[in-house]
Order: structure tokens, then sequence, then C-alpha cells
């Protein structure tokens, strides 16, 4: 469970990004929605404890994150995982790139790169295993990056458009397999009303900053958007 | 035929290679503090440097001049007419053209990798890391403008360097001796030599950039 407790943002000055925020995360899918500019991104960083708030505290699991010693920090930090709208990878093959969050948990090489070809089968990217980043499309690297997230089966996964850049027939294997961590805590920031009736029931509605509603998937696409 | 020629250039090579090396000790770090500062700051310091790079060489000569003769601040190092202040001013010369080829990379390197890191559970070591190796191929670029840029100069080299033979000569302070005194074919070959290396490590950073890409 991740909850925030009246966090404000910002990143110039007293020009706030979020404003007022009081919201708990629990296991599921949550969605979160909003135009552009409304905040979306920066809750996600906030949640999953990328960004300190200015104002306000994060809770994981009932624990102040801000107030955690580095150690602790990091303990709590390798069950967070966040995955970037524009994927970002690292210089090299596709494989070092998914091993990467393995072998720095102190994974042996060996064990990351089996459950890499695990992975890769499941997203069904086995085909570029081998191939350098530069070589993909930019669907292909957007796999890459989830695939580098999913790896790590973690307690809270964060998804910026995890879907922006995928064809139709990839984006039913994600949302398969991310149907499949139903017992984790996963928030998803989307514009796709489609990915929102399609992976969840809850969600959270952003305006310049601020909640604005928070409700089930199908109430709020149909006032909101259809 | 001119066996100076080849004492010049390795000490000329030499020479620009320690002020490279120099000027990145203290350029990496400096370009981070940068990239990390809040936009307006970095800005101003930014633009400061980028204005810096087209800093007169003599100027900077002059400088070190006053400040290591024997009169000067740190005239007791005896470092006046010796290949340590050609670094040093080499050094000094190559930072603002340093440190803003880097900045970008590092300004980059910190908003992406940075959080990529924190965000895939990376301790901060382990993040400083990731950076070093994915902006070395950036550092090497921004070494080998530096290099080109510090073997090119006269002003610092005649100024604290002195032109002395066997001592402190280097390819620029050559050319401009042996064109003083008439000897066209001498200063033809060492210009070619100097031509020939700036152009090779031109072609080297395009290749770099190029694999980078």
């Amino acid at each position: 469970m991740i909850e925030l407790r009246d966090v404000w943002f910002s990143y110039i000055d007293d020009i706030y990004v979020l404003k007022d925020i009081n919201i708990t995360f629990s296991k599921g899918i949550t969605v979160i929605m909003g135009p552009n500019g409304s905040g979306k991104t920066t809750l996600l960083k906030v949640a999953s404890c990328l960004y300190k708030p200015v104002k306000g505290k994060v809770f994981v699991n009932g624990v102040e994150y801000w107030n955690l010693k580095y150690q602790e920090m990091i303990k709590y930090r390798r069950r967070i995982v966040y995955v970037h709208e524009k994927p970002i990878l690292l210089r090299g093959k596709v494989l070092d790139n998914i091993a990467y969050s393995l072998l720095i948990r102190g994974c042996s090489k060996v064990e990351a790169e089996e459950k890499v070809h695990k992975i890769a089968e499941k997203l069904d990217i086995s085909y570029i295993i081998d191939k350098d980043v530069k070589e993909l499309s930019i669907g292909e690297k957007q796999l890459v990056a989830l695939a580098r997230a999913l790896i790590l089966n973690p307690d809270y996964l964060f998804l910026d458009e995890p879907l922006a850049h995928l064809h139709l027939s990839r984006r039913k294997r994600v949302i398969e397999a991310l149907k499949a961590m139903k017992d984790k805590v996963i928030i998803i920031a989307t514009h796709d009303p489609f990915l929102t009736l399609a992976i969840s029931t809850k969600v959270v509605m952003l305006d310049e900053g601020r909640i604005v509603r928070v409700g089930e998937s199908r109430e709020i696409v149909k006032e909101y958007i259809l | 035929m001119y066996p100076e020629v080849y004492d010049v250039a390795l000490r000329s090579f030499s020479i620009s290679l320690f002020a490279t090396i120099l000027a990145l000790t203290w350029s990496i770090p400096l370009s981070i503090k940068i990239a990390s500062m809040k936009h307006k700051v970095r800005d101003v310091i930014i633009g400061t440097f980028n204005a810096l790079i087209g800093f007169p060489t003599v100027l900077i000569g002059l400088l070190l001049y006053l400040i290591f003769s024997r009169s000067g601040p740190l005239g007791f190092l005896g470092l006046l007419y010796t290949p340590q202040i050609i670094i040093i001013g080499q050094a000094i010369l190559i930072t603002p053209l340093m440190i803003s080829l880097m900045y970008e990379v590092f300004v980059k390197a910190l908003s992406e990798y940075w959080e990529l890191a924190l965000s895939l559970g990376a301790t901060k070591g382990q993040a400083y890391r990731l950076i070093v190796r994915e902006v070395s191929g950036d550092v090497v670029v921004a070494s080998l403008i530096g290099f080109t840029r510090a073997i090119g100069e006269l002003g610092v080299a005649l100024m604290v360097g002195g032109n002395i033979k066997g001592y402190t000569r280097v390819f620029t302070t050559a050319i401009a001796l042996e064109v003083e005194k008439g000897e066209f074919g001498l200063a033809i070959i060492l210009g070619a030599l100097l031509f020939i290396i700036v152009l090779s490590i031109i072609l080297s950073v395009r290749m770099i950039k190029r694999r980078i890409k």
C-alpha cells in the first residue's frame, strides 16, 4: 500500500504541479487519467518515491519513506519500480538491459540470463534479445523497458503510458501480463480510455495538479471521454 | 632531415595530453555540479563558460606569467618556463570548452540515467557507475576536442613556456620561430604534422559520435 498525505510538489519555486494530494494506492491496478500537464507523471514519480514532495508525506506500507535511513530506503526502493513513458535504455544489447535490474540486486549472470529469457518469451520479444538497442523500434524499446521492470516482480509497479508506442497485437500481451499481477500495487498513468477500460476498475482523475475524481473506470471514461 | 621534428611532436603531444587529463579532473566534477544546479543558476554559469571559450590565449599566458614570475604570488614554485606551466595553462585554456561540451551530456545523464537507475533500485554508487558508463563516449569526445584546442594554441606556450629548445618547444612555438627565421621548410613540416594530428582526432571524434548514436 502506498499512501500520499497532503502532498504538494513543485519543480520551480512556488509553481505547484501537485496540490494537496491525498490518496491511497492499494493492491490491484489503478489508472491515473487527466489532460496534458495535469500532473500525472509527477504524481507517479512522487508516489514511486523518485521525487520528494515539497510538502506532505509518502507512506510505503505504513512507513514514511522520506524519513528512512539510506540503507532502509534502498530496501524499500527495490520493491518499487517505475517505467518511463519514453523508454530509456542503456547502451548495449537488449539482454544486458533487461538483466541490469537483476544484476544490481546481486543476482548471478547465469540466473539473470535465465530469467531474461523467460520474461522475453512472455512478452514475445525473444527475437530481439541479442540485438543492440540502437536497432530497435520505439515499440520494441518500450517492451524492453517493460520487461526490465516486470522481471523484478516488484510489489509496486508504476507505468507511465505503458502502451503508447505499442501495436495492438502487442498490447494484449502486456495487458495480460499486468492483469496476472493482481496481488501487486500497479499504478498506470495514461490518456488511453481503452487501456483504462481493459485493465482497471479504479480511476483517479487529475486536473491542474489536483485530484478531481476517484471512481469506477466505466463511469469516469463515459463521463469525461465518451 | 629535421631531427627536431620528432622531439617537438612528442613533447607537444605529451604536454597537451597531460593538460587534457588535468582539465578532465576538474571539468567532470564541475560539469556534474553545474548540471545538477537549478535552471537559472546553471544558465548563468554555463553562459559564462561558453563566453570564456573565446578567451584570448595570450591573456591566459599573461595572467599565468604575472602569477608565476619570480615576483608573482606563486613565483616561489619556480614553474615559469617549464613544461609543467604549459600543462597548467593549456588545462585552464580548454576547461571552458570541455565544461561546455560535457555539461549537456551530464544534464541528460542526470535527468535520465540517474532517475532510471534509482527507479530500478540502484544505490547511489551503482547509479554513478551507470552514468559514467553511459557518458564515457561523450567524455572521450569532449577530451579529444579539448586536446586539439590545447595542441594548437600558441599564446600560453609562448608566454610561459618560453620556447626553450629541447625543453618547452612545442609545435606552435616552433612553427612561429621557424617562420621568423625564414626556415619555411621545417615550419611547413611541423604545420603539416600538426594538421594531420588534429584532422585524425576530429575524424576519430566523428567516428566515436556515430558509434554513440
